[in-house]
């Protein structure tokens, strides 16, 4: 039963990309990774996370040492440019990641949930289950908080808008939200900020690049010691 | 059937999931729109007001002697049913005279940001708690500073947890070479990226780059911006009779449009587009790869495009006002690409063209609205346009011209209808320059 809701968005999104062409990436040149700069947004906020075992997480450890790639989502989302949109970009960098080790190496991706009553670690687990495990590829967290009193002042300092719809049963979920898919450099900088509109696999994957050339030539700045995986 | 799904899902190995997710937006994000109703012109990255418009926001240029003589920020409520309607309902000063011209919403719509182009001042406003009494909750009054040198910030457009402000000018000579900046949506500077000179490389067309700006535009999906380019400080805070008569000064506008690879922030490609084109409105349409302008100095609507071999162009495509210059200075696009609304300034009319075929707009409607027009705001089903009068503290017409108002129409197609009209000079408010839609229901 607790899959059911899950699979639901899921199963609104999946369905409609049945009954329509093939998806194309957008027709544009993407910039060569390292010939662009990606100016400090600003510092990546720390918070108290539950992982999808239940066990007690901090966010600050999920976005140093490696480059991160932080998508807030909630799990009942079947808006299709929203939430699912996410998640399967993330999907495209994990699979991305399981061909090249070098990217495998310096990246993470982290789903966490806006919706703590709802999205427990088990529900995160489940949602987890979603996407194949690869040994090979980047790890790939997937996060909630304990409360909504947890939870706040981390969507505050993301600046992720979250607030309950008039409508709790509108099909496309119970939330209004924007988009929000944050780059965090290995020393914990928010380096770009993604949405629907520039939601494209191929702009993050050339910024995670241009931060793994920036590591290269100036460790001292893009790299802390490891926080982990 | 759910659970049946599930266990399909898994057994695939999930590698259809990044296409189902990827085609599901993209074929039913064409259906969101019809639920919304908002400005047009609006940055794609805002999330939309769900419904009509219940507020407008009119950014207020103060006048000396006139209320407390200072900018300020008027609230309309413009909620169908209000006992109100029509009616301010809430004006909020922000001390002094900064030139108020432009502004915009952070991505999420929670703020408000309000510049002034003559002190380079920013006003941040919170539009969320209370959307019917916004709140002064920031002022940035560095911004020559931090920039490294912009100055004359011209309004703020939505991206992704940031905005990006084009400026008009610089505060070294206060001539028009300036730059695009970016401050996050808490308020603390970003980025600068100056504008493209003469000979600059890499850059196809540099030999018509002249480094002013005026607006910028993102179309996401061709991963493009657009920018426009207007007058330095010197100018536009001169007296307009005096500047038209010093040939020196008048030289001192810009000529071209700037194409840039939005991602990298870095210009592509110049365009010769003479006569200060302003105001840039992207075609909202998924195959629509276009974007009009309107030069002031030369009454001209030009078109840039992505041609059949995917080069981007630009072109004139039509007169503004036949032949002796009517100084256009707002447009609006509707939502469905068809129709363009052109304020022009000296002559107080909108000019109404079909631009179906964006190549070949045909004047459809020419109405009078005012002895002096400026800004147009149109909703996204199109049947509501609030105009304003003002255009620069020191460049609005004198006399019984002078003019000031916010009027409502609405529009069926064919005619312009008025709604409400509200005499700013009677109400003792100043100058209404930009005006922008608010409500208490905002969606994704």
């Amino acid at each position: 039963m607790k899959t059911n809701s899950i699979v639901l968005g899921l199963l609104v999104a999946a369905s409609a990309a049945f009954a329509t062409p093939a998806y194309q990436a957008p027709a544009y040149p993407v910039p060569v990774p390292g010939s662009y700069a990606l100016p400090i947004i600003k510092r990546a906020a720390d918070g108290a996370l539950l992982d999808a075992n239940g066990d007690p997480a901090s966010l600050a450890a999920l976005t140093r040492g490696r480059i991160t790639v932080l998508s807030f989502i909630y799990t009942q989302c079947a808006s299709p440019n929203a939430c699912p949109s996410a998640t399967g970009v993330l999907w495209q960098l994990n699979r991305e990641s399981a061909a090249d080790p070098a990217l495998a190496a310096a990246l993470r991706l982290v789903s966490m949930s806006f919706d703590p009553v709802n999205d427990t670690p088990d529900r995160m687990a489940a949602y987890s289950a979603l996407v194949a495990e690869d040994p090979d590829a980047a790890p790939w967290h997937f996060v909630t908080t304990r409360s909504d009193r947890e939870l706040r002042p981390i969507l505050a300092a993301y600046g992720q808008a979250v607030s309950k719809k008039a409508n709790p049963r509108d099909p496309t979920g119970p939330l209004n939200h924007t988009l929000r898919v944050f780059l965090v450099d290995a020393a914990g900088n928010i380096r770009n900020i993604y949405s629907s509109g520039t939601l494209d696999v191929r702009l993050i994957l050339a910024d995670v690049r241009t931060l793994m050339l920036e590591a290269a030539t100036k460790p001292s700045v893009a790299t802390l010691p490891s926080g982990g995986n | 059937m759910k659970q049946s799904f599930f266990i399909l899902h898994r057994r695939s190995g999930a590698f259809f999931l990044p296409a189902a997710f990827a085609a599901a937006a993209l074929a039913l994000a064409s259906l969101l729109p019809a639920s919304r109703a908002d400005e047009t012109c609006s940055s794609p990255y805002l999330a939309r007001i769900e419904g009509q418009e219940e507020f407008l926001y009119v950014w207020t240029l103060g006048v000396e002697g006139m209320g407390d003589g200072a900018d300020k920020l008027v609230t309309v409520d413009v909620k169908p049913g209000s006992r109100t309607y029509g009616k301010v309902i809430a004006s909020v000063t922000v001390g002094g005279r900064h030139e108020a011209h432009h502004g915009g919403f952070t991505d999420d719509r929670r703020q408000l940001w309000l510049a002034g182009l003559e002190s380079s001042t920013i006003f941040i406003f919170d539009v969320h708690t209370d959307p019917a009494r916004p709140r002064l909750v920031k002022t940035i009054d560095d911004f020559a500073r931090v920039t490294g040198g912009a100055v004359g910030p011209h309004g703020a457009y939505a991206l992704p947890g940031r905005v990006l402000i084009p400026c008009l000018s610089n505060s070294t000579d206060r001539g028009g070479r300036t730059a695009l900046v970016e401050f996050s949506n808490e308020g603390d500077f970003i980025a600068t990226h100056w504008m493209p000179v003469k000979g600059a490389s890499g850059v196809v067309g540099a030999e018509f780059a002249d480094g002013y700006g005026y607006d910028a535009r993102v179309l996401p999906r061709k991963n493009v911006m657009l920018s426009t380019s207007f007058t330095g400080w010197k100018n536009y805070t001169r007296n307009f009779g005096d500047l038209v008569q010093d040939a020196e000064a008048v030289k001192q506008m810009g000529n071209s449009m700037v194409l840039w690879d939005f991602h990298a922030r870095q210009p592509r490609k110049v365009f010769h587009v003479p006569g200060a084109p302003l105001e840039i409105r992207w075609a909202w349409g998924e195959k629509r790869n276009h974007a009009f302008t309107a030069t002031a100095l030369t009454s001209r609507l030009w078109l840039c495009y992505e041609d059949a071999n995917g080069e981007w162009q630009t072109k004139e495509v039509a007169t503004i006002g036949g032949e002796g210059g009517v100084l256009p200075v707002d447009i609006s696009l509707s939502a469905d690409d068809r129709t363009l609304f052109v304020d022009c300034f000296g002559d107080g009319k909108c000019r109404v063209f079909d631009v179906s075929d964006p190549h070949r707009p045909r004047e459809i409607l020419e109405q009078q609205i005012g002895r002096q027009l400026n800004m147009v705001s149109q909703s996204w089903d199109g049947k509501r346009l609030y105009f304003s009068s003002s255009l620069l503290a020191r460049w609005d017409k004198g006399g019984a011209d002078n003019e000031q108002f916010v009027r409502a129409y609405g529009w069926d197609g064919r005619a312009l209808a008025p709604t409400f009209e509200l005499d700013f000079t009677a109400l003792q408010l100043g100058r209404p320059h930009h005006m922008l839609f608010g409500s208490t229901k905002v969606g994704q």
